[in-house]
């Protein structure tokens, strides 16, 4: 049987853990954070813009990121969004999730 | 912090969406053009990626909708919870304020509302009956109320009325020995007619009521049970139906039971049985007694009835001239009438709380007035810093709530205890007054008032403050800019809550002026040292008048012969008390109707002066000569020799009265002192006494019920063991009931009037001392804004008497046109209490005199202390200040 390509849907939850460790080096607009994600990952996730948008308004709800308007680098007016003391302690925590998540994942398909 | 990031540029939801997704597609094209793809190409791409972009745009609007609710809320909670933190925070650095504010207000909602809670209880709740206000009384028009009709005016008005859905209904209240069982007790019932239920409107809980054929001579032995005797006596089983009970000697067969609901209040009659008029009785018209209602049928009005009921009393003043010479039909709501003068009397209190409540609330506003002066720099400050006017507001705002709020927690607290107070102290027959519970109405509308004046005085200034210039509140402390309109509104306040006051305390004065002059009205009779007890006749085993007549001088006899008593007595009628019928008399000489003098009579054995204490003014006293075939004999009291004989002598005159024929003629011969029977407040009536062994047979058709009577030397309620046990002896089945002192039924007649009264005079007191309150704090505020002033004008040359001066007329401005106004609409408010006053004007001098005193005498003191605090003024050091 042939191996299936790796998936490049992520998992359930770890968008928004993505584009939280993605702001945390300072405030980006949607496709700032879309290309970030790419780059930092050599394209291997490949965030969707279906998926993106939604999440990032629903934790603008949650208050985990805070939007506001200003320039973007070729001078056009864009929405940014910046990272909260709540979305900090968000990503922190779901980082912390996902290593445990991974190291258990790990070792059940890396033991021989 | 969100405050500062508000300010910022923010698009509609729409718009947002629209334009991130637009900047997104461009970038992505921008850099897929970058990388090779020809600038159609590109876009296409970009926008594929977001697959079907116009649900996308719909899904993120909504998200953005929900998400911008969200934070809204969050904000304002967030906001708001600042505030309170903050209140809550400057309240408890000024704890006194805090607390005198909070207790003043607290006061007035507590108050308003135990009141209103009685007054919803006894007057506003609907009675539990199938509409009430179709319920009527309807009876013979006496002293100007229709009062009870004797059986052949309501058989024949029953039948001559069609206005009244299942016709009119009779009442006759008796009493019941139950001796089955356990102990033999006396209950309280009535007899009544089979539509008696129909017409109240209400069914049994258990069984049926009674049957028109059971409603007839001989057929009559059953019984419907009140709720309260069921549970009492039958232990509330459901097999009470169907059961026999021992009735006054007979046994009674239970057909029903009542619903706990129609127990109208705790001393209403406990069990029904049919009245079963014999036709001699219907062809009665004479011996009014009963107790008639009616139920008014939809869309009849109480005119159209009266209408009906006046053709048949022309009708029956024809047909029956001796007994009816005078008739006439008067109706009067049911309600109305279960009610009674409490109505008048509760709704007084209820204004006289209100007013306590706005004193409370002008106080508080008085209090919030200076504190708004004395925050007036913070305001200015936040303002500087960039609050908002509304955000400032809302602050104010919040403070009042909150006041408020805790201010209706402790007065909620305060009404239930004061409603627990106020119905253990109440004299005991105001009805339903024991079911009053704290009215969530009434808090609710106590609170808001609370909360309005509060919002009123205390924001809207410190707003006034915060808007013209920020800058001019820094620059002088916020004390000149609005200090003249604040001051003038602070004298406004206190000439409001000094009239109020004098409004309370006219009303409280008028009071017990009347409570002195009723406590020393002398009643006719001296009730010390006089015991006083009824006992009832069973129609069942006393049906010869020898029989009772015998019976009765038996216990007179015996209960004279007690040990610890000077004389007894039996009587028809004592005083202040249940029983007593009228009888028109009609002096010899006179004819016609309109000379009969409606009297009360009393039938008596000749103990009766010498027990009450009630003196024989002229002639003698009854004595053993006066036997049964003697010569008819009687006595008279002044009032009633006044009457019948006016100017002449009444000894051997002769009275007709109460039977027809040659027995009607009784000669005078003794004139007895007046007795104010109906209570201290009520002007002797004219009365007469026939002595008890020369009674017409009839009158034992009229009463059953006796008086025994006894004076002792001292304590009166030592006396009733062995009075009880005397009775015993001559017949154990006639227990004794109603046992009381006549000290206690003088003290229970005025009991009503004493608790109103001090309860007016409680609220009156609470409006003084909060006015005065007031008073003190507006002056002293004054003396403390104005410190540098009088210390100028000290150094200037001022004698500290002149400063003393400036200060009292200041204070005494506001205090006098309070004065002068509330005495003018006291004078005009006193109507109201019109019916409760006796012996005293409604413009008595006296107690304007009294109220003028006090208010301005408390206002000086009140405004002394600060006035000599500003004469204490160091002139060099308040000119330092600041």
């Amino acid at each position: 049987m042939e191996p299936h390509p790796p998936s490049p849907e992520l998992l359930h939850g770890t968008l928004d853990a993505l584009i939280l460790k993605t702001l945390l080096a300072g405030r980006r607009h949607g496709y700032g954070i879309a290309r970030a994600i790419e780059q930092a990952t050599d394209a291997v996730v490949e965030v969707e813009e279906g998926s993106l948008y939604p999440a990032l308004y629903r934790m603008e709800r949650k208050g985990w990121v805070e939007a506001e308007w200003g320039t973007s680098e070729l001078g056009r007016r864009a929405k940014f969004y910046r990272l909260t003391a709540r979305g900090k302690r968000q990503l922190a925590a779901q980082t912390a999730e996902w290593a445990r998540f991974a190291s258990a994942v790990s070792r059940v398909l890396l033991t021989t | 912090m969100t405050f500062f990031n508000r300010v910022g540029w923010r698009p509609r939801v729409a718009d947002e969406v629209d334009e991130e997704l637009d900047f997104h597609i461009e970038m992505r094209a921008r850099d897929l053009i970058a990388s090779g793809l020809d600038p159609a190409a590109a876009r296409r791409e970009a926008t594929r990626r977001f697959g079907d972009l116009r649900r996308m745009r719909g899904t993120l609007r909504e998200l953005g909708h929900g998400r911008d609710l969200h934070m809204q809320r969050t904000q304002y909670l967030g906001e708001l919870r600042q505030d309170i933190l903050f209140t809550v925070r400057q309240l408890l650095k000024n704890p006194g304020f805090a607390a005198v504010a909070v207790l003043t207000l607290a006061l007035g909602i507590g108050g308003t509302t135990a009141i209103f809670s009685a007054v919803y209880a006894v007057v506003l709740q609907p009675l539990p009956l199938r509409e009430p206000s179709r319920l009527l009384l309807v009876g013979e028009i006496y002293d100007g109320q229709p009062q009870v009709m004797s059986v052949g005016n309501y058989v024949d008005t029953d039948a001559g009325v069609t206005g009244f859905e299942s016709g009119l209904t009779a009442l006759n209240y008796a009493n019941y020995n139950l001796s089955d069982g356990a102990t033999p007790e006396r209950v309280v019932g009535a007899r009544v007619t089979a539509n008696y239920f129909d017409v109240m409107g209400v069914r049994p809980m258990l069984g049926r009521t009674f049957t028109a054929d059971e409603d007839r001579p001989g057929n009559d032995r059953v019984v419907v049970l009140s709720h309260r005797l069921w549970t009492r006596r039958f232990g509330a089983g459901a097999d009470a139906v169907g059961r026999g009970v021992r009735m006054n000697g007979a046994t009674y067969s239970v057909v029903g039971v009542m619903p706990a609901s129609f127990d109208l209040t705790t001393d209403s009659e406990e069990l029904w049985t049919p009245i079963a008029f014999t036709p001699e009785q219907r062809a009665m018209h004479d011996e009014h007694y009963l107790t008639v209602n009616g139920r008014l049928k939809p869309g009849r009005t109480i005119r159209q009835v009266q209408a009906e009921l006046d053709a048949v009393a022309a009708r029956l003043r024809h047909d029956f001239p001796n007994d009816n010479p005078t008739l006439s039909f008067g109706v009067v709501p049911f309600a109305e009438r279960f009610v009674g003068d409490y109505k008048t009397r509760l709704l007084v209190l209820l204004a006289a709380v209100a007013l306590v409540l706005l004193i409370a609330c002008a106080n508080v506003a008085n209090l919030l007035l200076a504190r708004g002066a004395a925050r007036a720099r913070e305001i200015a400050v936040r303002g500087a810093l960039g609050a908002g006017r509304w955000r400032i507001a809302r602050q104010l705002l919040t403070e009042s709530a909150v006041l408020a709020v805790v201010a209706a927690a402790f007065g909620v607290a305060l009404a239930q205890w004061s409603i627990g107070a106020v119905v253990a102290w109440s004299p005991p027959d105001i009805p339903r007054l024991e079911q009053a519970r704290i009215d969530p109405l009434a808090v609710g509308f106590a609170v808001v008032v609370a909360l309005v004046s509060s919002a009123l005085f205390g924001a809207a200034p410190a707003l006034r403050v915060s808007r013209p210039d920020v800058h001019s509140g820094l620059r002088d402390g916020g004390r000149g800019s609005t200090g003249n309109i604040r001051d003038r509104m602070r004298a406004t306040l206190i000439a409001a809550e000094v009239a109020l006051s004098v409004l309370l305390l006219f009303g409280a004065g008028l009071l017990i002026r009347s409570a002195i002059t009723l406590q020393r009205t002398d009643p006719g009779f001296n009730p010390r040292g006089v015991l006083s007890a009824r006992l009832t006749l069973p129609t069942t085993t006393y049906t010869e008048p020898t029989r009772i007549v015998d019976t009765l001088n038996r216990i007179a006899d015996a209960a004279a012969a007690l040990p610890g008593a000077d004389s007894a007595a039996i009587t028809s009628y004592a005083a202040l008390g249940s029983g007593g019928g009228t009888n028109g008399v009609l002096p010899e000489g006179k004819q016609g109707p309109h000379n009969l003098i409606n009297s009360t009579l009393r039938v008596t054995t000749p103990g009766f002066f010498e027990t009450m204490g009630v003196p024989i003014v002229k002639g003698r006293n009854f004595n053993d000569e006066d036997r049964a075939g003697g010569r008819l004999v009687t006595i008279v009291s002044q009032r009633l020799a006044e009457l019948a004989f006016p100017g002449q002598d009444p000894i051997g005159k002769r009275i007709n009265c109460c039977v027809p024929g040659p027995d009607a003629f009784k000669i005078i011969v003794g004139v007895a002192g007046n007795i104010r029977s109906r209570g201290p407040a009520v002007d002797p009536r004219p009365e007469f006494y026939l002595p008890l062994a020369q009674a017409p047979g009839v009158v034992w058709n009229w009463f059953r019920t006796v008086y025994v009577i006894a004076r002792t030397p001292g304590d009166p309620s030592a006396v009733f063991k062995p009075l009880n046990a005397a009775v015993a002896r001559v017949d154990p089945d006639l227990p004794l009931f109603d046992v009381r002192t006549m000290e206690q039924r003088l003290s229970g007649s005025l009991a009503t009037a004493r608790f109103n009264t001090l309860l007016l005079t409680i609220l009156g007191s609470m409006g003084l001392v909060l006015a005065a309150s007031g008073i003190y704090g507006v002056i002293a505020y004054f003396v403390s804004q104005r410190t540098q002033e009088i210390g100028v004008r000290m150094a200037l040359g001022a004698t500290r008497g002149a400063v003393v001066r400036l200060v009292l007329v200041q204070a005494m401005r506001p205090v006098i046109a309070g004065t002068a106004i509330g005495l003018a609409s006291a004078v005009a408010a006193s109507r109201v209490l019109a019916g409760q006053l006796f012996g005293v004007s409604r413009a008595d001098p006296l107690t304007i005199a009294a109220v003028l005193a006090t208010l301005v005498g408390v206002a000086l003191v009140a405004s002394a202390v600060p006035a000599r605090r500003a004469a204490g003024v160091d002139p060099a050091r308040a000119l330092q200040a600041e």
